[in-house]
Order: C-alpha cells, then sequence, then structure tokens
C-alpha cells in the first residue's frame, strides 16, 4: 500500500494531514489509539522520523496527545479543533489562490460566486 | 548527535586518476543516509575504502573518535556490496549461517521472517536464484545482521518493484524498533527521497552536496517567468542552472523561499514549483554547482 507524497508540502506536513483525514472519516475516534511509529513507517513506506514529527505537530495542537508507555491517542475534541484549523487554512491557501487566478482571468466577485452556486447545485 | 564514522579528506588514486579526492563525511548515530551519485563518482570505493575493503591513500578515518589503523574492520559494521560473485555452490541458509557469525547483533527470527517475505526457499542454491534475487541475500544479511552501521551499495539494483517495496518496508519497520545507521548508495533517487533523512550527494569524488531531506525539499525549486521577471526573481540567490525559451526562462534555484519572496512571485507573475530529488541532483550535477 502506498500513498504517494508530492512535492507540494513537507512529507510530516503530509503525514500529518494523513492523520487528521483519519480522525475525520472515523478510522480513528476520540480518545483511541492511532499507528505506531514503525507501522505508520513501514506501510506508508517513510522515515519514522518523519513520522515522529508528523505527530509532534498533532500534539502541539493538542490534536493527538500521548499516554505514557503506551502511545498516541486521539484528544476528545479532535474532530473540532482540525475543522477549525482547516477553515483557517481553506481561506488563507485555497481561497486565497482561487482569488489570485481569478485577478488573472479578471473575474468579478459576483461571478465566482456564481460559478460557486453552479457547482453546489451539482 | 554522536558521530559513528567521519572521514577526512579521503584520498584515493588510481595511477593518476582520482577516485576519491579530499572527501569529508560525517555520518550520526541513528540516521539513514543516501548516498547519490553518477556512475563513477566514487560511491563504491568510499564505501569499501570505510568498510576496510580498501586503503585510502590519504586522510583518516575514525570509528565514535578513535582513529581506525590502516587494515583494520570498523567494529560493529556490516558492508553489503552491490555484487556478490562469492557465494558460489552453498546453500542460501548456509550463507546466512556464514554471515551470522560476523555479527554479534544477528537477528534470526528477523531473518527467517526476510527470507519469507522475499519468497525465498532456504534450501535453494544461490547460483539458482533467477537475476537479482542475488542482491535479496545480501539485503537479509545487511539487515539481520542489526549492525550499529550498516552500508548497502546499490541495495535494489535488479528487484522488481514489488521486492523493492518489500525491501524498503522492512528496512524502515526494522529501522523504527531497532535505531541504527544505515547508509544507502542508490541510482533510484526519487524512491530513497521519503527514506533518507539526509543526503550526501558524491561527484568526482568529493561531496557536492549534504544536506537534510527537509532542508532540500524546502530549498530545491524552479522557477518559470519571462526573462526580465526571473533575473529578478533569481537576483542573490543560488542557482543552480536555467533553460531559456523564447522569452521564458526556467532557473532551478536552491533557496529557501519566505513570504515574501512567494508575494514578489506571484507580482512578478512567476510560477514555483518544488523539485523532486531526483530533478534537483540532476539539475546540480549538471549546473557544476
Amino acid at each position: 500500500m502506498n500513498v504517494t507524497f508530492d512535492e507540494k508540502q513537507p512529507i510530516f506536513q503530509q503525514v500529518a494531514d494523513i492523520i487528521e483525514d483519519d480522525i475525520l472519516n472515523g478510522t480513528y475516534r476520540e480518545d483511541e489509539q492511532i499507528l505506531s511509529v514503525a507501522q505508520f513507517s513501514q506501510l506508508f513506506q517513510i522515515n519514522p522520523a518523519t513520522v515522529v514529527k508528523g505527530i509532534g505537530l498533532l500534539v502541539n495542537e493538542e490534536i493527538l496527545y500521548k499516554k505514557r508507555g503506551l502511545g498516541m491517542y486521539v484528544s476528545s475534541d479532535a474532530k473540532q479543533k482540525i475543522k477549525n484549523k482547516r477553515r483557517n487554512r481553506f481561506y488563507n491557501e485555497l481561497l486565497s489562490n482561487l482569488i489570485c487566478e481569478a485577478d488573472k482571468l479578471e473575474l468579478t466577485t459576483e461571478e465566482i460566486i456564481e460559478m460557486i452556486k453552479q457547482l453546489r447545485k451539482e | 548527535m554522536d558521530i559513528v564514522l567521519s572521514c577526512d579528506k579521503l584520498n584515493k588514486k588510481y595511477g593518476r586518476t582520482y577516485a576519491l579526492r579530499d572527501l569529508d563525511i560525517q555520518l550520526e548515530e541513528n540516521v539513514i543516509y543516501g548516498l547519490l551519485g553518477r556512475n563513477g563518482a566514487g560511491k563504491t570505493t568510499l564505501l569499501n575504502v570505510i568498510a576496510g575493503g580498501l586503503f585510502a591513500n590519504d586522510g583518516t578515518i575514525e570509528v565514535r573518535g578513535k582513529k581506525l589503523s590502516k587494515g583494520a574492520l570498523p567494529e560493529d559494521c556490516c558492508f553489503v556490496r552491490e555484487n556478490n560473485k562469492l557465494f558460489g555452490g552453498a546453500r542460501l541458509i548456509e550463507i546466512l549461517q556464514f554471515a551470522s557469525n560476523f555479527y554479534p547483533n544477528w537477528d534470526w527470527t528477523f531473518t527467517h521472517k526476510l527470507i519469507q517475505t522475499f519468497g525465498l526457499d532456504p534450501n535453494q542454491k544461490i547460483k539458482q536464484l533467477s537475476r537479482g534475487t542475488e542482491s535479496l541475500v545480501g539485503n537479509i544479511i545487511g539487515l539481520s545482521s542489526r549492525s550499529a552501521l550498516t552500508l548497502f551499495d546499490e541495495p535494489v539494483l535488479g528487484l522488481d518493484v514489488l521486492m523493492r517495496e518489500r525491501f524498503y518496508k522492512e528496512l524502515l519497520e526494522d529501522y523504527a524498533n531497532h535505531p541504527r545507521t544505515i547508509l544507502l548508495s542508490t541510482h533510484l533517487i526519487d524512491e530513497i527521497s521519503p527514506i533518507a533523512e539526509q543526503v550526501y550527494i558524491i561527484d568526482k569524488g568529493s561531496i557536492l552536496l549534504h544536506d537534510e531531506m527537509n532542508q532540500i525539499r524546502m530549498s530545491a525549486h524552479l522557477i518559470r517567468g519571462n526573462l526580465d521577471a526571473v533575473a529578478t526573481f533569481t537576483k542573490g540567490k543560488r542557482v543552480l542552472h536555467t533553460e531559456s525559451y523564447g522569452y521564458g526562462k526556467l532557473a532551478a534555484i536552491y533557496e529557501k523561499l519566505n513570504d515574501e519572496d512567494r508575494l514578489q512571485a506571484r507580482k512578478l507573475d512567476i510560477t514555483i514549483e518544488n523539485l523532486t530529488l531526483q530533478r534537483f541532483f540532476s539539475y546540480l550535477i549538471e549546473g557544476g554547482h
């Protein structure tokens, strides 16, 4: 099994994203243990140090916590924290890039909103 | 971090040709290194000199701070060569039994797991193995040895994709559970990219670049835009290689870009792309910097 790690982001960031995705999609439930570093490393074929770094990111954001001697667990409010975090990212990255491209194409705000409405309908 | 092995100003000559020239390298404890270089750059020579198979003409090698005397083998070191014609008519299990005597940390449970993972028959004679699977024998030895310093010279040459992936998986899982210093020299640069923490690039017998994978990923970029914009943007930055096409220009650079740089790029209508390790390597060698 292989997940392609692309060049756009540091791998450890992508590791954090994968764990977050798994929390959002129900693979990990709150207060449940996540895969060990060794398992993660083997499954996705990446260096364990990178996995540790990615996990460290999520611990700092209090999305994961460590249980001494047992491993890494999902925080009880992890889902909400992730959604909030991703909203910010949506705004600062995805939307910013969208506006940038829209400016290049000289699209008005109304035109953009119209396009969004069309897509949402489908 | 503790330094497991360090080489200072290694020189190795063959006649008038320098295979290794003023080469400095330092390997830290518990890190996976990628050693990249073109054919003939000196990868195998370097590994041979470190592992004691060859004598350098000049320079010193230190193992854990102690100078290695000429002819001495570094303790707790396993070197898996690219070609092993020495096995002859022996059976796989016999070779492994023989090898296990040299490595105090050898783990037979792991060995048997590897034999299974790689789909080998322990009683099969080595010379009956299909091409490419011979390298699996060396790889099993390298992994089972659990040596503090394990060197692999082109460990996956000749292996098909499935076997390559199995090798990487076994390597990574075992490394996670039993950290040690592992160095892999390879041509398959993009494959090693997620696996290696640090990279040494060797060219014409010397180290051209040494950096952490993270740093390379953050600094290796391909810039695209019109001639003037690219010239403005790349001023003062480390440019590896450029190519022009009409009024457009590509520039491969090695520089960390901050928010200001990215804003400037947007204003100049410049696209920034991150380079894969392999393309970075190509541009670096091509540019000769």
